[in-house]
């Protein structure tokens, strides 16, 4: 039997397979079908050559809730809030995204103004009624709904998160008038205080609900058609994997379901070799660069993502940043006279200069072209037009003074250092010290410049790992089951309840573990890990700090202290015993094992790994390079730079100082020295 | 690609840095100003940092002159650089030492209002002073009269709290306890003091490690070559935008609504004298130093013109010392905009700021009407309010309720969006009732609060919150006469409203205009609210954007469905006629009421 990866990115449907018992892989790369994405699917499965009838899992990561947001292409929802909060999700936190731009608008609201709702109820912040929930404005509202043919709809009280009492009276009403419809509350959605991320988060699952569960009956009935009898799994945002029911009811949870798999990938790296327990993940694709960290060999996660500006999504979801830098971004000259690269991008259409196919502007891969990074034929797949590109960027460079090769370069520092700025933000701006990390670059072009992007923070490893052309999807199959939940408890450390925690965590750990048995895993197979997000009294943001297992006593509440204030310095290199230490939420990580794809050797290829040589430009003057065929080194093989290492889906650019050598996985480690 | 232009290959051989490392060192200042920004959010204590975003963060090169600045509070923009030449002025730069850290807010030497305050740290490389990290806050209270500082009533700066003339705080990475105790002393919110300061000192260091690491891989040379090159490269930005305007000399003026102590509006006359590529802004005709506590001292106003100008110079151009270098202020010696000791100023940043916003824009608008939007609310609507808690201590909560912006000329303006002047966070209600003893009530959208035009400004709100304790409330606010002014035949938005609900469902004017037309003033100073009575405050909106008369019927039919206008508005100033049983467009009406109301507006007075 099978176990199956299947990323559906905006472009490729990547699949990675792996047999049980003769631990045979497949790979397999097909075009993202746009109209119905489950036929990408479908199709990917045909061009591995595996019958859907043989696949025991298949996990799948998918864009399909974050694309239904982003282009508000979802059946009309509506919002009942308390009175005086209709606005909550509109308004937002009151900022701007530019700071100057006089023309600028806000992203529009994820529920329209003519269906949001509100109604007199107010709870206190203890959680005691101060108000009752007004059960003749309930029915008309839900009569409202009834009326405008709404099938969906999120409630949202203010303090609701201390008592769900009135959303769920609200939530009775609407479904015994409306029988059957979806219908969410924001205590259910995420019990945690500061209603405009809370209220947003709840307006987000109501709205995608109904669209994943189309789209996942769609695929779950293909499957069917095709004899699938296995266990369809579904990639969350937090690095997890969930059952396609658990899926549909937390959509939330999956807005970063595709880069997930990257990270679990990166992960999994350590697990394999041991040794890379701080991984930066990097993803160089056509038109962005992700970034995220990989730390004790776990992916970061932060409760702080916008999907756009003001749109918070609260849940945890693993930290990915992501920057306007890919093989498309094209290099331009602004108005003060500055060479500048991207966030604008030629995409695949028009696509480089050198793809023939309208583009005019310089990109980034034009510029590996002209620099010889590039193999003009790309393998036989296509003839690239190199004189094209030369010419493009003679008209650039002709503004500097500097001559074409001169400005290729320079947009590749100018590229890489973009890069680098977005992996400082993640990582800097969260404490970490680049040099402690390996560099791992995903993704077609990521090994092109990951050797420059490290260089410029001073990381001396990298690692480009042996399916980094269908990495999501190989890690997809890496990953485990996972299931975060997350309890309100807003007091400082001195005055807290040991007892209080001690109930909440019980009912933490046996929900997370519940949910893991509905999708198959035996309890003895589950790891719960419990966490805090923890501030100083007063402050606006938390940290998440690690909580001990097993029954609390009085006696770990100073050492629960004590680890937040390292997990403060950490963070924000700071930390101060005259400030107490307060809980404001609790929350477990329970982890379902699944197994891991085969550690296989690369011991003999039977292939000449040198192709031949080819003039590549570094550092102002052309090098005599060698080319390999990545896939015919093998394990404990080395090369030396300048060198470019080519493989099927991928392509690593080894600047003079460089080293590289094949581990026994076939993962490429390079060193700059 | 819209911003892509040829430049002139002579202007770019003046440079000394290589146009690749300039690109890299230019993204490597800006992360260093935005980093520091990121640890102060997260560090700080006070909910006014941390929750509300109400500082800034810059580096300076080692002349004093603004290299880069993260996206904060654009108010806070040019003010800075007097603060940091007051401290040097102090302190020569030869007597400073690594880990020296300075502090000043004296508005007059240097600073705006006393809640500003702002911290100095050289950063040296090799034994030299490579440039300087400045970070300002607004801390919630540093004494003075009324709690935050906002002594409405007052007419002497004293009354404003601790006014702290350039000293240092640190010596050679030690605080001096004795300032500390002194500043710990004269605060109601002394809890707040060394977290936020420890936040401070942690972001000043965030920017010398940034630095630090820049110089030692470019070395210090190239890195002062290039801070040079990249405040050029923003004069050049600033310049060409400048030129592209009309010469000319152009003229508008706005006013605040009252200073506290008058009944009378206070003007600000404002004159543009575009010529060639400078421009210079002459506030001649502005009147003399007023009583109360809105009076602007000379970095305040330098600011506000500053940040004004910007938006319609160059709004994604690093911001730096480039963007000064073409502007002349011109200011009456006695004048409300070029305060003097002992005027109070209290008010200066929110609300004087937004009133030269929207003159500045208004004289622009007659240059380049195709380019300028709608004015804002023009307002901060900044509270600051004393509680006292069932224990008996008193802390201190405050808000910012925004208004709407104006209608461009591609979209309708923004709601509820924090005035140009800053660009704070609201405080969550949630957050706000798990602190103090408050509930909120409402925080929304005010239908029918947004200018009217072609491109309609943006909405106000209502914003609503009850006491569960006594506690006075002191807050600045304007627009209580008119509403934001329309640009193109954009018309005004509605009035703003400050409401004391009582416990027995009583509604009373506090200030702005009541019912019957009797005015009261919205500058309130320490007006008491009890145990059950609610403050409750109407922003307006943005200024409208063109003729009305030309919105498309089928987006004011959507405006009503959403109700951002009701359907009497959208008959009243837009001429279209909505029946109300089936919510569409009486097409025919409309086109006869249209016609009615152009001809109505074409003809004669």
């Amino acid at each position: 039997m099978w176990r199956v990866g299947i990323d559906v990115g905006g472009t490729f449907t990547d699949l990675y397979a792996w047999q049980e018992g003769n631990n045979r892989e497949v790979t397999a790369k097909v075009l993202t079908t746009k109209d119905d994405r489950s036929r990408g699917v479908m199709n990917a499965l045909a061009e591995a050559g595996i019958e859907a009838r043989d696949v025991a899992y298949l996990m799948h990561g998918t864009t399909t809730a974050t694309n239904a947001l982003i282009t508000r292409d979802y059946p009309e929802a509506a919002m009942i809030t308390t009175e005086g909060f209709r606005d909550t999700i509109e308004i937002g936190r009151q900022h701007r995204a530019q700071l100057y731009d006089p023309y600028q608008t806000k992203p529009k609201p994820i529920i329209k103004r003519r269906y949001r709702y509100s109604i007199d109820e107010r709870m206190d912040v203890k959680g005691e009624v101060v108000r009752p929930l007004d059960p003749g404005r309930a029915r008309e509202i839900a009569e409202k709904i009834k009326a405008n043919g709404i099938q969906s709809v999120a409630i949202a009280f203010i303090n609701a998160y201390v008592n769900p009492a009135h959303e769920n009276a609200m939530r009775d009403i609407v479904l015994e008038v409306n029988p059957g419809i979806y219908c969410v509350t924001s205590a259910d959605t995420r019990p945690v205080f500061r209603e405009h991320g809370r209220f947003t988060t709840t307006a987000i699952r109501a709205a995608t609900m109904p669209v994943m569960e189309r789209y996942f009956s769609r695929l779950e009935a293909s499957l069917k058609e095709a004899g699938f009898a296995g266990r369809l799994m579904i990639l969350k945002s937090s690095g997890g994997i969930t059952g396609v029911e658990a899926a549909i009811q937390h959509p939330e949870e999956l807005i970063e379901s595709g880069p997930a798999g990257g990270v679990a990938y990166a992960a999994y790296l350590n697990e394999l070799r041991g040794d890379c327990p701080n991984i930066i993940h990097t993803d160089v694709g056509g038109t962005s660069f992700d970034v995220s960290i990989v730390e004790n060999g776990k992916g970061l996660v932060t409760r702080d993502h916008e999907i756009e500006w003001e749109i918070p999504v609260i849940v945890p979801m693993l930290d990915i940043h992501s920057v306007g830098a890919g093989g498309g971004s094209i290099g331009w000259v602004d108005e003060g006279g500055s060479l500048r690269v991207g966030p604008q991008s030629a995409g695949s259409s028009p696509g480089p200069v050198c793809y023939g196919l309208g583009g005019t502007e310089p990109t980034i891969t034009d510029a590996n072209l002209l620099l010889g990074r590039i193999e003009p034929s790309l393998g036989g797949k296509m003839q690239l037009d190199r004189d094209a590109a030369e010419q493009a960027m003679e008209r650039l460079a002709e503004t500097f003074g500097l001559s074409a090769i001169e400005t290729a370069e320079g947009m590749i520092r100018i590229g890489c250092e973009n890069m680098a700025q977005a992996v400082k933000k993640v990582l800097v701006g969260r404490g970490r010290d680049p040099r402690d990390f390996v560099y791992a670059a995903f993704g077609g072009a990521g090994a092109m410049h990951a050797c420059f992007v490290a260089e410029s923070m001073n990381i001396p490893r990298i690692i480009v790992p042996a399916q980094a052309g269908v990495a999501s999807a190989f890690g997809a199959t890496a990953m485990d089951l996972r299931q975060d939940l997350e309890a309100f408890y807003f007091c400082a450390v001195g005055d807290a309840d040991v007892e209080a925690i001690n109930s909440l965590y019980a009912v933490l750990e046996r929900d997370a573990v519940a949910l893991l048995e509905a999708d198959g895993v035996k309890a003895a197979d589950v790891t719960v890990t419990r966490s805090a997000q923890m501030r100083y009294v007063g402050q606006g943001y938390e940290v998440e700090t690690p909580i001990p297992g097993g029954k609390l006593t009085a006696a770990d509440l100073p050492k629960i202290a004590e680890t937040f204030h390292k997990c403060h310095e950490m963070e924000f290199g700071v930390s101060s015993d005259d400030f107490a230490p307060a809980i404001v939420s609790l929350s477990v990580t329970a982890v379902g094992r699944t197994a891991r794809p085969p550690a296989l050797t690369v011991d003999a290829s039977g292939r000449e790994p040198l192709k031949g040589t080819r003039q590549v430009w570094f550092d102002g003057a052309w090098h005599e390079s060698n080319i390999y065929d990545g896939h015919a080194l093998v394990a404990d093989a080395t090369v030396a730079g300048p060198c470019i290492v080519e493989f099927e889906h991928a392509c690593a650019v080894l600047p003079p100082h460089a080293r590289g050598k094949v581990d026994q996985y076939g993962n490429m480690l390079i060193d700059l020295v | 690609m819209d911003k892509k232009v040829k430049v002139d290959a002579s202007v770019i051989e003046q440079t000394r840095v290589d146009p690749v490392t300039f690109e890299v060192l230019r993204s490597i200042f800006e992360y260093a100003a935005d980093r520091m920004s990121t640890v102060l959010q997260r560090a700080s204590f006070s909910p006014i940092l941390a929750d509300m975003v109400d500082f800034s963060n810059a580096i300076y090169d080692s002349e004093a002159k603004l290299l880069s600045q993260a996206a904060n509070c654009p108010i806070h923009l040019a003010a800075m650089k007097f603060s940091a030449e007051a401290i040097i002025a102090r302190y020569p730069r030869e007597q400073m030492q690594p880990g020296d850290v300075y502090v000043v807010n004296d508005p007059y030497q240097g600073g705006t209002h006393i809640n500003d305050i702002t911290f100095l740290m050289p950063i040296f490389f090799d034994g030299d002073i490579l440039g300087f990290a400045v970070s300002r806050g607004h801390w919630m209270d540093l004494g003075g009269g009324a709690a935050g500082g906002q002594a409405f009533g007052g007419t002497h700066i004293a009354g404003e709290g601790l006014r702290l003339p350039p000293l240092k705080l640190y010596e050679q990475g030690q605080v001096r306890e004795d300032l500390l105790a002194i500043i710990v002393n004269n605060t109601r919110t002394p809890h707040f003091v060394k977290g936020d300061l420890q936040a401070h000192v942690g972001c000043l260091k965030a920017a010398q490690q940034e630095m630090e690491r820049a110089a030692e891989k470019y070395g210090a040379a190239t890195l002062r070559a290039a801070m040079k090159q990249l405040q050029e490269y923003t004069e050049r930005i600033v310049r060409k935008s400048i030129a592209e305007m009309p010469d000319g000399v152009y003229e508008a003026e706005d006013y605040a609504d009252t200073d506290g102590h008058s009944d009378k509006p206070i003007p600000i006359k404002v004159k543009l004298i575009i010529k060639g590529s400078d421009i210079t802004v002459d506030f001649e005709g502005t009147g003399p130093m007023v009583k109360g506590a809105i009076n602007s001292p000379y970095a305040n106003t330098a600011s506000a013109t500053l940040y004004s100008l910007q938006f319609f110079l160059a709004p994604y151009a690093p911001q730096n010392q480039g963007m000064f270098e073409p502007i002349t202020i011109k200011l009456p010696d006695d004048c409300w905009l070029n305060a003097k000791w002992p005027a109070p100023t209290i008010g200066c940043t929110t609300l004087t700021s937004c009133k030269i916003t929207s003159a500045i824009w208004q004289a622009l608008a007659k240059a380049c009407p195709e380019k300028v939007t709608g004015s804002t609310n023009a307002e901060c609507n900044w509270f600051v309010s004393s509680v006292i808690a069932p224990d008996g201590s008193t802390d201190v909560f405050s808000d910012l309720p925004a208004g709407g912006w104006g209608g461009t000329p591609y979209a309708d303006g923004m709601n509820v969006t924090e005035d140009p002047l800053g660009n704070c966070m609201n405080m969550p209600a949630e957050t706000a009732e798990l602190l103090f003893p408050i509930a909120y009530e409402a925080f929304e959208l005010r239908t029918d609060s947004g200018g009217p035009g072609r491109h309609r400004g943006g909405l106000g709100a209502i914003f609503k919150v009850r006491y569960l304790a006594d506690g006075e409330l002191s807050m600045e606010s304007a627009r209580t006469f008119e509403g934001s002014p329309g640009v193109n035949g954009g018309q005004r938005s509605d009035v703003q409203r400050q409401i004391k609900l009582h416990t027995d469902g009583r509604r009373e004017v506090i200030g702005g205009l009541d019912e019957a037309g009797n005015w009261k003033s919205p500058l309130l100073a320490s007006v008491p609210f009890r145990y059950g009575e609610t403050f409750m405050f109407e922003s307006t909106g943005g200024g409208g954007w063109g003729n009305p008369l030309e919105r498309n019927v089928e987006e004011v039919l959507d405006d009503v469905l959403d109700e951002y206008i009701s359907a009497a508005a959208a008959k009243r100033h837009y001429g279209v006629v909505i029946d109300e049983q089936t919510m569409t467009v009486d097409q025919a009406a409309t086109a006869k009421l249209r016609e009615a109301m152009r001809a109505q507006a074409s003809a004669p007075a």
